[in-house]
Parts: C-alpha cells; sequence; structure tokens
C-alpha cells in the first residue's frame, strides 16, 4: 500500500517534459492550479482535462502509474464528494428524511472531485518528470531573490531534497518494523481507536530512532564530503533557458490566458 | 506436527507493469525439531518465504499447513500462529522501543495474552537464555552494544515460547565473537530447547557448521534441497549459481588430487582436522 | 616516502552527560595512538563492535577532534579549523550504511556533489564524474536512481563519490558490513584497484579478516587501543591473540593453526589455500 504513493516519486525515462527547466515546470504547475480554480463551466473542466492529457502523453509516463497516486487519495475524494453531495442546498431530486441530494450538489459534488483529481495529478506529473534535485534547483533560482530578505533559500532546497530521497527508505522501514512488531503479535489492524493508537508506539519509537540515527549518518557523510552551505557551490547541472523552455511558457500561459477567459465568460 | 508448503507462489506488485515474482511454485515440508540453512542470493526469495511462515504475507497462490491446518483460511487464529512460529528480522535490533529492556522483552508475550505473572517469567528466561545480565533488565535499549541489542530483540521473540524459530540472517554486521556468540545461541535453542529453527543465511561457513538440511534458493524458486554434505558434495552446481561450498571442502578436494586420501566431504574444521592427519599418517606407512 | 596520515599521541574521550549537562562519565575511546601511513599503502584497522576503531577513523576527516595529541593528514594540523576543508578533501571517507551517505537522487548527481561543495567548475565536474564512475564501474548504471541499486553497488557510488574530490587517502569504516558476500567481493575488488591502479592510499576498517589479506600492513585495536601490529601474515600468525581480542583469522589459516596444534610441522601465518596445498603435499 506504501508503494502507491506517487506524490515524490520520480519515473526515469527520457520525454520532452522531462527535458524542460524546472522552473518552467513549477511555473506551469503553478499556472494549472491557478486555471483549476479559474474555469467555473463544464467546457472549463474539459479544456484542464485536455490539457493534463497532452502533457502526459507527452511526459511518456504510463497512465496506469498516474492513477495509482490517486488511489492513495481516494478517501481525500470520497469526503469531498460526500460533502459536497449532501450539504449542497438547492433543488433536491432525491429525498430521504432529512438528508438530501440537489442537482447543486451533484454538480458541485463531480467538480470537487474532478478539480482534486486534476490538481493531484497535475502536480505529481511535475514530480514525476523532474528529479528532485532539479526540482530544489529550479526552486533554489527561481525563488533566489528571496535571499536578499534573508530567506535560506539553498538550505530550504537542501532540505527538501535530502526528504524527497529519504522519503521511499523511511516507507520501507516502516513496512519492516510494522512487520517486526506484527510478528511479536502487535495488531495494526484493530478497529478500536485508542487500540490503534497506542498500538502506533511501537512502530512510530523505531521509526524516529532510526530516522535520527540517519540523519545523523547523512550529516556526517555530508560534512565529509565538505558540504559547507551555498556559499562558493557550483553546479554540475546549471540551469539554463532553451528554447523550448521559451516555448512552454508561452503555452502555459496561453493556456491560463483562456482558462482565465473561459471563467470569466459564464459570468458575464 | 510440521510446516507444508504447497505449490506457494508469490508476485509483488501483482497486475502492475513493477510485478516480480518472487516466489515460483515453492513445494517443501519442514519436519519438527529439524534445523535448516536457508541460502541464496539477496533477492532469491529467502526474505519472502519466512515472512510466509508465519502469515505476514499471503500467497499468490498455493496453501500453507501448519499442523495439517491452512493458515490463510478465514477463521485460522493467526495470533497463535505467530506465537508458535517465531521471526526474527534482519536487524532485530531496529525493533526495540520500550523504555527498558524488560519491557521491550514482555511486548510479545503480552501481545499473546499471558497473564501478567507468566509474561515476567518468559521474559526473565528468554533474557537469561540470550545471556543478557540481571544488571542490565532495566536500562534503556538504546544504550546497549550492537551485540547485545541483538540479543534482547532474540529474546523478545523467545519470550512468545516459539516451537519453530526462523532467524534472518541474525549475524549480520556483528564481529566475528559477536557472530559466534548468536550461532552458539541458536544452537542451544535448537539442542536443549528442541526447537525446529530456520536459519536465513549467506554465509556458508556459517550454515554447514550448524545445520543437518540446507535448502537453497535462486530466482525464486528451490534449487536444491539436502544436507550439507549432499549439497557441498555438488558444489559445481552450486557455482553456476555464484554460490560455493566451504573453503575447507575445496581445500579437502585439491589434497585428494595431490594423492592425499582425505574426506572430500568434510565441510568443517572440526571434520578436516583428523581426516588429514589420518591420510597424512597412512601416507607415511 | 612520505606520511599522509599521521597520528601522534592520539587520545579522544567521550564525555557523557546527563540532562542537566553534569558529567556522568568518560570514555576513552582511542587510548594513545601513535601511527604513520605512508603514500600508497593499504592499511587494515581491525577490531571487535567497540573497539575504538572508528572513533580513530573519524579523526583522519576531521569530523572528531583529539582531546589530546594530534593528527596530521598530508603534513596538515586537523586540528587547526583553517586546514578543515584541506584535510577532508585529501582524505576522504566512506561510511557503513550505504543509504544513509548517499545524498544524489541519481546515481550521476550525488557523485557530482563532492566536486560542487569544492567550487569545481560545471564541466570539470562532469570529468570528474565520469571518471570517478568509469574506476568503479558504475559508469552505465549513472541515470540510475540509487534506491534501485544493491548495496555493493551504493557503496561503489559512495566511492566514486568521494573519487570525485580527487583525495590522496580514502578511509573507509565497515564498509562492507552491511553487504552480502556478493557486495563484499565487488566493493573489495574496486578498493583493491584503486590502490593498484591510481596508487590511492586506503586505510580500511573493518572486523572481517578475509578482506585484510591483501593489506600492507594491517593494526589490530583493542580497548582504543593499537593492540597489535605487522603485516597480514605476521598477524594471521597469532590466531589465539587474535582470539583473545574478540577476532578470528580466515578459514584457511584457522585450518592450517589446527593442523599445526594437532603436531603436523607447518609454518605461521599461512593465508591462501595454495600455501596449505602446497605445504601439506
Amino acid at each position: 500500500m506504501l508503494r502507491d504513493i506517487t506524490l515524490g516519486q520520480y519515473y526515469s525515462t527520457d520525454s520532452v517534459i522531462h527535458r524542460l527547466d524546472p522552473r518552467v515546470k513549477l511555473m506551469g504547475t503553478l499556472c494549472y492550479i491557478i486555471s483549476l480554480f479559474c474555469v467555473k463551466n463544464p467546457l472549463g473542466y474539459a479544456l484542464c482535462a485536455l490539457f493534463l492529457c497532452i502533457v502526459i502523453a507527452l511526459s511518456k509516463v504510463p497512465v496506469k502509474f498516474m492513477i495509482r497516486g490517486l488511489k492513495a487519495i481516494i478517501l481525500l475524494l470520497l469526503i469531498a464528494g460526500f460533502f459536497n453531495l449532501f450539504f449542497t442546498p438547492g433543488d433536491p431530486i432525491w429525498q430521504w428524511k432529512k438528508i438530501s441530494i440537489s442537482k447543486q450538489g451533484i454538480y458541485m459534488a463531480s467538480t470537487m472531485v474532478l478539480r482534486l483529481a486534476l490538481l493531484i495529478m497535475g502536480s505529481s506529473i511535475m514530480t514525476l518528470t523532474t528529479t528532485p534535485n532539479y526540482l530544489t534547483d529550479g526552486l533554489e533560482k527561481g525563488l533566489g531573490f528571496l535571499k536578499v530578505i534573508k530567506v535560506p533559500v539553498h538550505e530550504i532546497a537542501m532540505m527538501m531534497s535530502i526528504a524527497l530521497r529519504f522519503i521511499p527508505i523511511l516507507l520501507e522501514e516502516t513496512d519492516k518494523i510494522m512487520k517486526a512488531q506484527m510478528a511479536r503479535g502487535a495488531d495494526f489492524e484493530s478497529k478500536n481507536i485508542i487500540k490503534k493508537a497506542k498500538a502506533l508506539v511501537p512502530l512510530l519509537v523505531p521509526l524516529f530512532v532510526s530516522a535520527f540515527r540517519r540523519a545523523n549518518d547523512l550529516a556526517l557523510a555530508m560534512e565529509a564530503r565538505c558540504y559547507r552551505g551555498g556559499e562558493g557551490r557550483t553546479k554540475m547541472k546549471p540551469l539554463k533557458y532553451k528554447k523550448s523552455d521559451a516555448f512552454a511558457y508561452i503555452i502555459i500561459f496561453a493556456y491560463l490566458a483562456l482558462c482565465i477567459f473561459l471563467g470569466r465568460m459564464l459570468f458575464s | 506436527m510440521s510446516i507444508i508448503l504447497d505449490h506457494l507462489c508469490h508476485t509483488y506488485e501483482a497486475g502492475t507493469t513493477l510485478k516480480s515474482e518472487a516466489l515460483k511454485d515453492i513445494s517443501l515440508k519442514i519436519d519438527d525439531g529439524e534445523f535448516i540453512g536457508l541460502i541464496g542470493h539477496t533477492g532469491s526469495g529467502k526474505s519472502t518465504l519466512v515472512q510466509h511462515l508465519n502469515g505476514l504475507l499471503k500467497p499468490t497462490s498455493g496453501n500453507i499447513y501448519y499442523n495439517g491446518a491452512d493458515i490463510n483460511d478465514s477463521d485460522y487464529d493467526i495470533k497463535s500462529l505467530r506465537k508458535e512460529v517465531g521471526l526474527v528480522f534482519q536487524y532485530p535490533e531496529h525493533q526495540l522501543f520500550e523504555t527498558d529492556v524488560f519491557s521491550d522483552v514482555c511486548f510479545g508475550p503480552k501481545n499473546m495474552g499471558f497473564d501478567k505473572k507468566e509474561v515476567e517469567l518468559t521474559a526473565y528466561s528468554a533474557l537469561e537464555t540470550v545471556g543478557i545480565d540481571h544488571d542490565l533488565f532495566y536500562v534503556s535499549p538504546f544504550d546497549l552494544s550492537g551485540g547485545q541489542k541483538r540479543r534482547v530483540a532474540i529474546a523478545g521473540v523467545l519470550a512468545m515460547k516459539p516451537k519453530v524459530l526462523i532467524l534472518d540472517e541474525p549475524t549480520a554486521g556483528l564481529d566475528p565473537a559477536g557472530r559466534d556468540e548468536i550461532l552458539g545461541l541458536v544452537r542451544k535453542l535448537h539442542k536443549e530447547n528442541g526447537i525446529t529453527v530456520i536459519l536465513v543465511s549467506h554465509s556458508m561457513e556459517d550454515v554447514a557448521n550448524n545445520v543437518g538440511r540446507i535448502i537453497v534458493m535462486e530466482r525464486g524458486g528451490i534449487f536444491m534441497d539436502g544436507t550439507p554434505t549432499d549439497i557441498f558434495a555438488r558444489s559445481d552446481e552450486l557455482e553456476t549459481i555464484g554460490l560455493a561450498a566451504p573453503e575447507v571442502t575445496y581445500i579437502m578436494r585439491a589434497l585428494k588430487k595431490k594423492g592425499l586420501d582425505v574426506n572430500t566431504f568434510a565441510t568443517t574444521i572440526d571434520e578436516a582436522v583428523p581426516s588429514i592427519l589420518s591420510a597424512l599418517k597412512a601416507r607415511k606407512c | 616516502m612520505s606520511s599522509i596520515v599521521k597520528t601522534e599521541d592520539l587520545t579522544f574521550d567521550y564525555i557523557r552527560r546527563d540532562e542537566e549537562g553534569n558529567v556522568e562519565g568518560i570514555i576513552t575511546a582511542v587510548d594513545n595512538v601513535s601511527l604513520d601511513v605512508k603514500e600508497g599503502e593499504f592499511i587494515a584497522i581491525l577490531g571487535h563492535n567497540g573497539s575504538g576503531k572508528s572513533t580513530l577513523a573519524k579523526h583522519i576527516n576531521a569530523i572528531l577532534y583529539p582531546t589530546e595529541g594530534t593528527v596530521y593528514v598530508d603534513g596538515k594540523d586537523t586540528s587547526d579549523i583553517r586546514n578543515l576543508w584541506d584535510v577532508r578533501q585529501c582524505a576522504g571517507m566512506i561510511f557503513q550504511n550505504p543509504d544513509n551517505q548517499i545524498i544524489g537522487q541519481i546515481v550521476e548527481e550525488d557523485v557530482g556533489f563532492g566536486p560542487e561543495n569544492l567550487g569545481t567548475p560545471t564541466e570539470e565536474i562532469w570529468q570528474r564524474v565520469e571518471e570517478s564512475l568509469r574506476a568503479v564501474h558504475m559508469y552505465e548504471l549513472r541515470k540510475k536512481s540509487p534506491n534501485k541499486l544493491s548495496g555493493g553497488q551504493k557503496q561503489r557510488v559512495s566511492i566514486a563519490g568521494v573519487l570525485a574530490m580527487h583525495p590522496k587517502c580514502i578511509i573507509l569504516d565497515e564498509p562492507t558490513a552491511m553487504l552480502d558476500p556478493e557486495g563484499r567481493k565487488e566493493v573489495i575488488r574496486s578498493i583493491r584497484a584503486l590502490n593498484d591502479v591510481e596508487k590511492i592510499t586506503i586505510i580500511l576498517i573493518t572486523h572481517n579478516m578475509e578482506e585484510t589479506i591483501y593489506a600492507d600492513r594491517i593494526f589490530v585495536m583493542d580497548k582504543g587501543k593499537i593492540a597489535m601490529e605487522g603485516t597480514p601474515k605476521e598477524i594471521f600468525s597469532k590466531v589465539e591473540r587474535l582470539q583473545s581480542l574478540r577476532l578470528t583469522v580466515p578459514q584457511v589459516t584457522l585450518l592450517a593453526h589446527e593442523l599445526k596444534k594437532a603436531g603436523l610441522q607447518l609454518p605461521d601465518g599461512i593465508l591462501t589455500a595454495e600455501e596449505l596445498i602446497c605445504q601439506l603435499s
């Protein structure tokens, strides 16, 4: 189950999207999120979905991989859908005692679920096609101007990059400790909430101990390799805009403009 | 009393592009009181196999019978199985979590529903068995040395009084003396307490010195199954999968080639020494 | 030949403090150690767990500083803060856990991490990364995620990562302890090649005897002190002494030792099967 989380996982292949500058992809993701909240009509959603489909197709990431990422947040989707379905006031089309489903409810629920799903897939396409190192490079350079107001941009980027590298390792470790405790009779499947919380102690304590040990080891290893912060560091893969990046920017902004335009149209 | 594996298969990530067949059609019978060495490369399926034996993993197909009952039946009491079939994972010290050694060892028996007195008794005797001093019972497990931590973790499984004990590379990362201590402990458990032991290992030497039966795994299947002598006599087959007989066996064969009449089935130093000595004596006559 | 690593009366105390910060106890992890490693040597430091060998290693990379005594790396005092980065660049370090020392998400990015820190120009970083990966035979896997590699491969990536910083000396702190036999062989082969071909000084810390038989010199540590010193032949001829230090000898040596105890005339310190067979027949 833990392997299903696609967010933060890099899918290694070579595609147009993979080759884009991370800053473009960051900006693209931001624009995509904005666009999702701009559109208000089915045509707009269709446009959003179409745009995402084209990007996914270009990225060569298997659709299966994307769907699997959605599995992890299926509960979130269901909850969002549920609340919107039953608690949106409007013209009821089905009623049972105090519970009712309205036309608006159905519309709200479906757009909400669609919006969330698109949002998750849209952002995961960024992490799937960008090595976290590039991603943090992109953040570091893209947000470099914040250094002027003393924001430790390099340090934050490095922390993110390390966190991303250790997520799969810690997930595997969680799985292992869980099994080891189950072999000693621990019950992680109990329905009782208090019991469930209690059962987490034998899992969380070893996990934290291990995380601290790893952090300590890693800090030593980084120092041993002369890491001393961002000062005086050169880049193995310095970021440089190419022609394709400029082209991508144009497409992204055109897309965003179109979405905003479609959103406005509905109101006018 | 036995464990029977009947056409056991396990596929990770079944139905996805990442699917990998970890176990392919394994049939096996493990009798009471056996001492088995399970050998194979990393990724040969050893760890996957042992996790089936106490129900931590469910087979994709095939059945596992413990004392005649199918452990994956919906009404099978999986907790009692985990009590009887103890599994010590690789680097078991990573599972320690309590504030003191004694409470950590109590965790298993407590989960098994033993009453308070019995919990303490079994924990006490388990710690004694693994040779932890009394004055260490109430210190934090995190303050112990690596070898001690490992023994405490093993005690945590022993405290459930298992009838079958599976150890996944129990000596990994220990120094030679620490390794000998653990192997000595395992030998003792088998001999004195009559526990069935399955020892997962990379080291032919460790296995040759201890077990009565070796199972060699390769690519999710059973490659060989027999006594150490049988297995090591077929060392050329072992070599095809990148494993080898203990060095002693090779030395004995080379000596035989040189005309010395030694026992080429010797796998341990204890067996080799008298054989070489008598062969040398015979030659002098 | 000039000395690359030199310790003079090195002593290191771990100070244990209770919650209020009062000194609870002092453990002397390294006790008055003096050793001198020449450029190009292959040194093995043996010792059981807790013998102080890792603490000693961390001094050479200026991760720890001596409580008493001095450590010189390439003639530079490691306690002098001005020498810190030179020392770390000159004496690279590999640790035990293959997972906890890889920073990059992709093999080549990890190997580039060291040179990046040193401020090496981009073009040269790429050159160094390629050279280093080729030296440990990992060039074909340069685009892989480290999480997809075997333990032995991960350790070789770490070695390449240090190599890319162009060190004169590499200290390896139990690099094979968490590996399977296959991985062990890979790593030891790489280390020996670096020593033979690139003439890099190697300090290998281990408790696995088989790995040390190719060393020029072996130091055996116990309770923070150097308990034995000599060539592999000299060290392995003292089987009982090693066993009393919680160590053992390679299987062949042990067999020869047992035969000798039983009354056979054999020379001391037999290290390989060929030697023993030759002696017996």
